[in-house]
C-alpha cells in the first residue's frame, strides 16, 4: 500500500532542500499533511519514511529562520544608516525595499528589537552593533515603534516633542539625496512630500528630489536649534542609565512608573 | 453620588463593573428614555453576558473589515509623527510652521500613571502654550459616580491657546458630503472626549472653554486615501451628553421604584429581574445595545408600538400597544378625551385603507 507515499511525494516533488523560504515552509506543511494522511490510512511504512523526511525538512527550516534573523538585522541596519535617524518599522522596510530591492516585513522588524535586547543582556557588547530603541526624552522609556542603531550618539537616539518632525525632515533629505543618484524611490519621495508642504512642485504625480530637499531644509531650520537643545538635555540624563537601559530604554516598575523618572 | 454606589454594586451581584468607553457613553445618548439601559449601564452590568444568559446573545461589535480599514487609515495619517496631519492642518487652518510638537502619551505604564502623564503634559501646555499635538491622551470621566477611563484614538491639538479634538475616521467624505449617520456617530463620540478634556482642564485650574466645541473630523477625501479635515460643531451633542450624564447620576430615582432585593446575577431569576426595569425599545437599539434582541422579543410579545419604529411610536403618542391602536381604528373602543385626535386619525387611516383595497380586505 504505497499509494499514500507516492501521492505525497508527488505533492512535495520538485522542491529541493535548497529552495527559497516560502517554498520551504510549504514543503514542511505539505509533508506534515502527508504524514497525517498516511497515519489516518494506517500505512505505517509510508508514515515512517515521510516522518524522516519531515524531520530533515524542519531542521533546514530552523537553520533558515536563524539565517533570516541575521538577514533582517543587517537589512534594518543598512536602512537605518541610510536614514540616519530613528524610524518606524514601516519606513525602515520601505527604504530597504526602495534602495536595496528587498522589502523587510514589518512583523519581522517588530520582534527584532526584543531579540536584540535579549542578545545584549545575555552577552553585552558581543556584537559590533545592535538594532535598539529610541528613548523618550521625558521618561527615557523606549519610544513606541521606533528603531535606532546602538552606535549612534545618545543625542540622536533620544526623541523629544520636536524630534519626530526634525527626524522626519532629516530622513526626507537623506532619502532624496540618495534618490538623486539612484533614480529610484519615487514612491518613497511621494510619501515624504505628502507630509511636507511645498515639497511637491513640478509635474503632477512626481516629486523632484531637489524640491523635496529644499522644502525639508527650510523647515528644518525652524526647529533645529530647539530640538538640539531638548535632546542634549535628555541625553545628559540618559547617560546615567545602565548599559542595557541606555540602549533599550528604562523599564516600567510595578506601579507603572518608569525608573528613569526618579533620576 | 456615593449613596447609590452600594445599591448599584448589589445589582451587579458581586461581578466587577464593566468599563465604559466613548462608544458606550455615546450610545447612552442615543436612547435617553430607556430606564433599563440607564440602570444597567450605571451599575456597570455586563449587558452582553446578561443577553447571552437570556438566550439573546448577538455577535455584537464592529465589523472586522471596518476595524482594519480604520486602523490602516489612522496609521497612515499618524505616521512619522503625524506628518500628513500636520501638512493638512497647515493647509486648512494656517497652523504655524513652528508648531510641530508631538507627544505620544501612549506608554506601557499603568492607567493611573498614564493619566497622570496626560495631566502633566497638558498642564504644561496650558501654562505656556508648549506642544501642539498630543496623541492618545488617557482621559477620565465620571459616569454614575464611578470614574471611567477613556482611551481615545484621538489627538488633542492646540491652536492659538485652545484645544481641539481631532477624530480620525475612515468613512469617505465625497464632494464635501459624508453619510449623516456616521458623522452623527463621530460627533457623539467626539463630544465625549471634549467633555472629558474639559473636565481635565477645569481640574487643572483653567477655563474649560479653552477646549473648543469645534472638533476636527479627519476623513479620506473623495475616492482617494488623502486625508481631509472638516470642522464639526458638537455643541448639540455636548448638551445631550451632559443631560444624559446628569440623568445617570440621578439613577437613584429609578432605583427607588424597584424592589430592594433586585439583582442581575446570572441565574434563573435574571429574566424576571431584567423585565422589572422598563425598557423603551426601538429598532435602532440593535445598533448600539447588547440587550436589543431581548427587548425586541419582549416588545413584540406585548405588541408595543415601539417595535414598529420610533416614528410610529411618536405618531401614536399615548397608544402603547398595536392591539389598542387597532381597536381605536375599528371604533371598537371608546377613546378617552386625550386620545380623541389620535383615534380620529386612526379611523381615517382605516377607512382609506378599506377604500383603497376596494372591499378586497
Amino acid at each position: 500500500m504505497t499509494d499514500g507515499l507516492s501521492e505525497a511525494r508527488a505533492t512535495v516533488h520538485a522542491m529541493s532542500p535548497d529552495v527559497p523560504a516560502a517554498a520551504q515552509q510549504e514543503r514542511v506543511a505539505a509533508l506534515r499533511a502527508a504524514v497525517r494522511r498516511a497515519v489516518a490510512a494506517g500505512d505505517r511504512t509510508a508514515a515512517r519514511t515521510l516522518r524522516a523526511e519531515l524531520r530533515a525538512a524542519e531542521g533546514g527550516e530552523r537553520l533558515r529562520a536563524e539565517r533570516d534573523r541575521a538577514d533582517v538585522r543587517a537589512q534594518a541596519h543598512r536602512a537605518l544608516e541610510l536614514l540616519g535617524v530613528p524610524a518606524g518599522p514601516k519606513l525602515v522596510g520601505a527604504v530597504h525595499a526602495a534602495f536595496f530591492a528587498a522589502p523587510i516585513p514589518a512583523a519581522r522588524l517588530g520582534v527584532l528589537r526584543r531579540a536584540e535586547e535579549r542578545a545584549f543582556r545575555k552577552a553585552p557588547n558581543a556584537r559590533p552593533f545592535y538594532v535598539c530603541a529610541a528613548l523618550t526624552a521625558d521618561l527615557l522609556t523606549p519610544a513606541r515603534g521606533l528603531l535606532a542603531v546602538s552606535t549612534w550618539p545618545l543625542e540622536r537616539r533620544v526623541v523629544g516633542p520636536l524630534s519626530r518632525r526634525t527626524d522626519f525632515l532629516t530622513a526626507a533629505v537623506r532619502v532624496a539625496e540618495h534618490a538623486q543618484h539612484a533614480d529610484a524611490a519615487q514612491h518613497l519621495l511621494r510619501r515624504f512630500a505628502a507630509g511636507i508642504p511645498g515639497a511637491a512642485g513640478g509635474a503632477v504625480g512626481t516629486v523632484d528630489p531637489a524640491d523635496l530637499i529644499a522644502a525639508a531644509r527650510a523647515e528644518l531650520d525652524v526647529h533645529a536649534t530647539a530640538d538640539r537643545r531638548d535632546r542634549a538635555r535628555a541625553a545628559r540624563r540618559a547617560a546615567g542609565l545602565d548599559a542595557a537601559e541606555r540602549l533599550f530604554g528604562s523599564a516600567h516598575d510595578r506601579t507603572g512608573r518608569p525608573h528613569g523618572e526618579r533620576r | 453620588m456615593t449613596d447609590t454606589a452600594p445599591a448599584l454594586d448589589r445589582l451587579r451581584a458581586g461581578a466587577p463593573p464593566r468599563n465604559h468607553d466613548a462608544r458606550t457613553i455615546a450610545a447612552l445618548t442615543a436612547n435617553p428614555g430607556c430606564a433599563r439601559r440607564g440602570l444597567l449601564d450605571a451599575a456597570g452590568v455586563d449587558k452582553d453576558a446578561v443577553a447571552r444568559h437570556l438566550g439573546f446573545g448577538t455577535p455584537f461589535g464592529q465589523s472586522q473589515f471596518a476595524i482594519t480599514r480604520g486602523n490602516a487609515f489612522e496609521a497612515q495619517v499618524k505616521a512619522d509623527g503625524c506628518a500628513e496631519l500636520l501638512a493638512l492642518l497647515r493647509d486648512r487652518l494656517g497652523l504655524d510652521v513652528g508648531e510641530v510638537g508631538y507627544d505620544d502619551l501612549d506608554d506601557e505604564g499603568g492607567r493611573e500613571f498614564r493619566h497622570a502623564r496626560t495631566r502633566k503634559l497638558l498642564a504644561r501646555a496650558l501654562d505656556d502654550a508648549q506642544g501642539t499635538l498630543f496623541d492618545h491622551p488617557l482621559l477620565r470621566l465620571d459616569i454614575g459616580g464611578t470614574p471611567a477611563y477613556l482611551e481615545p484614538d484621538v489627538i488633542a491639538f492646540q491652536l492659538a491657546g485652545r484645544f481641539h479634538v481631532v477624530e480620525i475616521k475612515s468613512f469617505a467624505v465625497v464632494d464635501g458630503q459624508a453619510e449623516p449617520e456616521q458623522v452623527a456617530a463621530a460627533a457623539r463620540q467626539a463630544a465625549v472626549y471634549v467633555l472629558a478634556l474639559r473636565e481635565l482642564v477645569a481640574d487643572l485650574g483653567h477655563d474649560p472653554q479653552r477646549v473648543s466645541h469645534e472638533v476636527f473630523l479627519v476623513c479620506p477625501e473623495n475616492f482617494s486615501n488623502r486625508p481631509s479635515a472638516t470642522p464639526l460643531d458638537v455643541r448639540p451633542q455636548l448638551a445631550v451628553l451632559r443631560r444624559q450624564l446628569d440623568r445617570l447620576t440621578r439613577v437613584d430615582a429609578i432605583l427607588n421604584g424597584l424592589p430592594p432585593d433586585l439583582s442581575f446575577a446570572l441565574d434563573d431569576g435574571l429574566g424576571a429581574a431584567v423585565r422589572t426595569v422598563e425598557a423603551r425599545y426601538a429598532p435602532d437599539c440593535a445598533a448600539g445595545c447588547e440587550l436589543a434582541y431581548f427587548c425586541r422579543d419582549e416588545a413584540r410579545a406585548c405588541g408595543a408600538t415601539g417595535a414598529l419604529g420610533r416614528g410610529v411610536r411618536d405618531d401614536l403618542g399615548g397608544v402603547d400597544t398595536v392591539e389598542a391602536a387597532l381597536d381605536l381604528a375599528r371604533g371598537a373602543a371608546d377613546p378617552p378625551a386625550e386620545l380623541a385626535e389620535t383615534a380620529a386619525l386612526l379611523r381615517t387611516a382605516a377607512r382609506l385603507r378599506a377604500e383603497a383595497l376596494g372591499g378586497a380586505a
